[in-house]
């Protein structure tokens, strides 16, 4: 029997192709561009091709994401929230607290043994988005948004810049600029002050042993070394950050199927 | 066909016929040479009363969720406050009341009509100020304010003397005041009729929300705001105080029958501080999952009055033995009767409102609890983030939604109504749809 | 000698600690707003201790205040739940805004300090008599919960004699504050700030010997060359940010006065017994002192007082530094602004965080001083 998961993001749409609820079959990520129809067509098209798995092969499909209602053939939705904690029970099952960060919100979920859901934080609107957060910092630095974690890495001093908003952050950064602050130092303030966020977050639900981070921000390593000094443990990061909410949908989909 | 019977309510129309008429009476007070005054719900309206027959009023909280409710209106009214200098992140209630005045449009139709004094009490760092800011935008008017800042009731304080005493020399001190600003002579007997219709719709109002208790809930809390309000625009009328009475009867009715407000209930949830006026939608989403809110304490607590304590919870407070055969003997009653206020008492500790709501949750029979972080309320939103780590603790899933009871700029529907099903999701609740 | 005032800034802790050990059994008292009857405290030889934040990002304080309330407070109260002030024996507020409350709140709740006190004081102070008569009796509740909690009685002596130490010590600061009048003031604002919030936790005494010796030697003839800048006064919410003051003054300015919740409104008048027994002194000294913009009403009087001292200072101009998200003072800057511009003050509005972005402030700072100085020419 083979489930899978469709998650269909702001920017990117994940496949995840699950066979007998235990073995990853096929996984698939494109960009979802302006026509999501359209891109969701060609991520099944993408999954045929290199797993040799059709819609019509599958016993369930369970969709999440902020676009689940295009996906017309799936025969449900499903919260990122549920999602995510399916997702990261799979890969691990002594895993109680997920942070899921993405381009435009981030989530704290706190999960039980089987997976389910205790209790869950969304950021609020005084600290929006990270990964676009942090995109916006590396035009600011002039480096590529993949450089931006190994050059904080680099850092040999600590710069405070506010942890509360965005937009006072980026006004500092520009002070920070100005005063030639070296930018590995830079760069390590950036991703300070979104791990001081996420981890307000994080707060809000209480951390409990083990902590994993999934979602496109999970792999910058700059943001993972900062995260894991204020939370002051070691934090697992998946092999595939990015597709666990579509795992916890096709995971899901396998427990209805 | 749904789970349970259901029915309109039948004093449904009366309501918004007494809600219309009181804001007609308001506007159009001089023209049948009456009086009009301006100041907050949670104000002692008893006291103005004691002033004629002929004395209409204009509470502004309802007035600025009125304002909300229209989002254009709204809009308008909250950049013209903006645009005189205050700041977004001010009371949205204020901002929209003051755009009003700025723009001299009334919400209800015409120019905005100017109040001959002000009768106002301060319950959070806004209140006075309002109207303060008020008298300058309108040019100028005799303004009384009563401060009732004294430290919590019981069982979580005590109220001693010189607690009352003080609350209640500002109220005498008032009615010296409006002798002298309106000329006319105060009617005591009218004033201790006004401070019993008052006593009479708290009660009375408390005795309502408590039949919800009941399962299926036969009233669902988006119903219940245009219910409660009445007692937010005048609990110390006789025709509030009535209409309470025959409501009672009808909900006890409808109790008895097991007459349902959300036909497929199968969840039970409250939500907290006012809701986003310009988003009452999100309740009828709820019914999506047969999920009703039975209310919250901010329905059953800012007009009800209600007693507490540990054992017993939350019952409604009985009427007083007797009548006050005074004016210094009413105003002190007023003053402890509504120093009591469930809803009032979080402005000392957020912990002595986690308990009020945790009794709710237990004897309303709830699933969960819908906590609105409301930006637009300093004032209610005080503590909540306290609240939310104690009832958990006390066993109750939690889900929280940021948003704006004034200002819809600050609402994202589509991020609430994603956050509410993942909050059903953990609950294991699946949709049934609305019937 | 002035250096000291900055030496205690930046070692606030350490100075508390130190006096617990010189004075063993005594008992050190955290305070959240300047309405707090220090007088009270002091009578029972309590060391009064304001709590402020440190201007650090910090991410501890989510769970329990919402973000839309002040940075202020939640700045307070991190340094409680970061273990900051673990040598407190008690912690207190007197009711004055909503934001700091909660800080108080959540500090009762979490934060390991064994005694705790919330005081009532009223916000109709314009309704005199009552007020002072409400605030006695609420003070003589205060001071018997001091009394069972030290285990000590406090009597009218000692009440007088905290109130003579407080006194002291105000009029110490007002004498200094009187200093910055002159056209070529002997000190900068930023020395001013760190005696204005170190008198705040110091001892009271000590900390007034080093402000008279001050004025009376080291200030005497100091010139600083500040007779050449453009002389600011600095009011609205709370300010503890030196880089911030310090930025404002490199760019060419002296802060010559202040209204605002770390300033002069903490000394600015003193507990006159004339008559009234020492409990009902206090209440009316806190009753009658600059308003915290929640007690200003009906009639707006901060505008008036505000508007003297820029005047009396000779400020040419002033900065709102309006802490993010404060109502209080939010309410009231728009009238205060148009008050000092109508009298030829001009004004510039800064909305300050727990911390700054202090190279964009500098730009609007140095145009705002451009500004300022135009007016010289003509």
């Amino acid at each position: 029997m083979i489930t899978a998961g469709i998650d269909i993001g702001s920017k990117t749409i994940k496949i995840v192709a699950l066979k007998d609820a235990k073995e990853i079959v096929g996984r698939v990520m494109i960009l979802a561009g302006t026509d999501v129809k359209e891109s969701i067509n060609k991520a099944w098209a993408e999954l045929e091709k290199t797993a040799g798995v059709k819609p019509g092969d599958l016993a369930a499909i369970v969709a999440t994401g902020a676009g689940k209602g295009d996906a017309v053939n799936a025969q449900r939705t499903v919260t990122e929230v549920s999602a995510d904690a399916k997702g990261a029970n799979f890969l691990n099952p002594e895993v109680r607290t997920v942070i899921d960060v993405g381009a435009e919100e981030g989530r704290a979920i706190r999960i039980d043994t089987a997976g389910k859901v205790v209790d869950f934080a969304i950021n609020e609107k005084c600290a929006a988005g990270a990964g676009a957060f942090t995109e916006a910092m590396a035009r600011a630095l002039e480096v590529g948004v993949e450089e931006l974690g190994p050059l904080s890495l680099k850092s040999t001093q600590e710069v405070a810049m506010n942890a509360q908003c965005a937009v006072f952050a980026e006004s500092e950064l520009v002070t920070l600029v100005h005063a030639q602050t070296p930018k590995p130092d830079m760069a390590r303030a950036v991703h300070n002050a979104i791990s001081d966020r996420i981890v307000s977050m994080v707060r809000r639900v209480g951390m409990e042993e083990k902590v994993m981070l999934i979602g496109g921000v999970a792999n910058n390593v700059g943001f993972l070394d900062s995260l894991q000094k204020d939370l002051n443990t070691t934090v697992i990061v998946p092999e595939d950050s990015e597709s666990v909410s579509a795992l916890g949908a096709a995971v899901l989909a396998a427990e209805e199927a | 066909m749904g789970k349970y019977p259901t029915e309109p309510l039948k004093l449904w129309n009366k309501a918004k016929e007494l809600r219309r008429q009181f804001y007609e009476n308001y506007a159009q007070a001089h023209d049948k040479g009456g009086l009009r005054y301006a100041g907050g719900a949670w104000t002692f309206d008893a006291v103005p009363a004691g002033l004629g027959e002929d004395v209409y009023s204009l509470t502004s909280e309802p007035y600025g969720a009125s304002c909300a409710y229209n989002k254009e209106f709204s809009l308008r009214c909250l950049e013209a406050a903006e645009g005189y200098g205050y700041a977004r992140d001010l009371c949205s209630y204020m901002r929209n009341y003051w755009g009003s005045i700025l723009i001299n449009e009334y919400a209800f139709g015409g120019p905005f009509p100017k109040p001959d004094f002000i009768w106002q009490d301060h319950i959070c760092c806004s209140h006075a100020k309002w109207y303060q800011t008020m008298s300058e935008l309108e040019g100028g008017i005799p303004m009384h304010c009563v401060d009732i800042g004294v430290g919590a009731a019981p069982p979580f304080g005590e109220l001693k003397p010189h607690k009352i005493d003080y609350v209640a020399g500002q109220i005498l001190d008032g009615i010296d005041w409006m002798e002298k600003v309106t000329g006319r002579t105060y009617n005591d007997e009218l004033y201790i009729e006004a401070c019993w219709n008052d006593f009479r719709s708290t009660h009375t109002w408390a005795k309502v929300c408590e039949l919800n208790q009941a399962v299926p809930a036969a009233l669902d809390e988006k119903s219940l705001y245009s219910l409660y309000v009445l007692a937010t625009l005048n609990k110390a009328s006789k025709w509030c105080a009535d209409f309470y009475e025959e409501l009672y009867d009808e909900v006890k009715d409808r109790v008895s029958r097991g007459v349902a407000a959300v036909t497929n209930e199968q969840a039970r949830v409250m939500s907290d501080t006012q809701p986003p006026w310009a988003f009452l939608k999100v309740f009828r989403y709820l019914e999506e999952y047969g999920c009703v809110s039975v209310g919250s304490l901010y329905t059953f607590g800012l007009e009800g009055m209600w007693d507490y304590d540990e054992d017993k919870g939350l019952t409604p407070r009985p009427m007083p033995a007797k009548r006050p055969t005074s004016r210094e003997e009413a105003t002190r009653m007023l003053v402890d009767w509504h120093l009591r206020k469930p809803e009032y008492q979080h402005f000392y500790s957020p912990e002595y409102k986690s308990r009020l709501m945790i009794a709710i949750c237990k004897q309303w029979k709830l699933n969960g609890v819908m906590l609105h972080y409301n930006r637009g309320c300093e004032g209610l939103s005080l503590g909540i983030a306290e609240n939310r780590l104690a009832i958990q603790e006390a066993g109750f899933p939690v889900m929280t939604f940021e948003g704006n009871m004034g200002d819809e700029r600050e609402f994202d529907e589509a991020r609430t109504m994603a956050r509410v099903d993942a909050f059903m999701e953990t609950l294991g609740i699946k949709r049934v749809g609305r019937a | 000698m002035i250096e000291m005032f900055q030496e205690w800034y930046q070692a606030r802790h350490e100075y508390a600690r130190e006096w617990k050990k010189k004075n063993p059994g005594g008992k050190v008292v955290g305070f959240f707003c300047t309405y707090v009857p220090e007088e009270i405290l002091l009578a029972a030889d309590i060391l009064p201790v304001r709590i402020l934040g440190s201007h650090e990002p910090q991410n501890v304080t989510e769970p329990h205040i919402f973000g839309m309330y002040c940075p202020f407070c939640r700045d307070c109260l991190a340094q409680g739940l970061e273990g900051r002030y673990d040598y407190l024996d008690g912690v207190m507020i007197a009711q004055s805004c909503l934001h700091i409350r909660q800080a108080f709140t959540s500090w009762q709740k979490h934060v390991n300090t064994p005694w705790s006190y919330y005081l009532p004081m009223p916000h109709h102070v314009q309704s005199e008599d009552r007020a002072v008569k409400f605030y006695a009796a609420e003070l003589n509740d205060f001071k018997k919960a001091v009394e069972d909690w030290t285990g000590r009685k406090i009597g009218d002596e000692d009440l007088k004699r905290g109130i003579e130490k407080m006194n002291k010590s105000r009029q110490a600061m007002r004498d200094l504050y009187e200093l910055r009048k002159r056209p070529n003031p002997p000190l900068s604002g930023l020395e001013a700030m760190y005696a204005a919030v170190t008198e705040q936790w110091i001892d009271k005494e000590e900390h007034a010997v080093i402000v008279r010796q001050a004025i009376d030697q080291e200030l005497k003839e100091r010139d600083l060359g500040l007779g050449a800048k453009t002389r600011l006064m600095l009011f609205g919410s709370e300010d503890d940010d030196t880089g911030f003051v310090k930025m404002v003054e490199d760019c060419g300015s002296v802060i010559v006065v202040d209204d605002h919740c770390t300033g002069s409104r903490y000394f600015w008048n003193d507990v006159v017994l004339d008559g009234d027994d020492p409990l009902t002194a206090i209440a009316r000294r806190y009753i009658t002192r600059p308003a915290c913009p929640t007690k200003d009403w009906p009639e707006r009087r901060r505008l008036e007082h505000t508007l003297k001292l820029a005047q009396d200072w000779n400020a040419a101009g002033a900065i709102v530094i309006q802490q993010k998200f404060c109502d209080p003072h939010e309410l009231d800057i728009p009238e205060q602004r148009r008050n000092l511009e109508k009298n030829g003050i001009k004004t510039l509005m800064l909305e300050l965080d727990v911390t700054v972005p202090v190279g964009q402030f500098k730009i609007r700072v140095e145009a705002f001083l451009e500004t300022l100085s135009e007016e010289d020419l003509f």
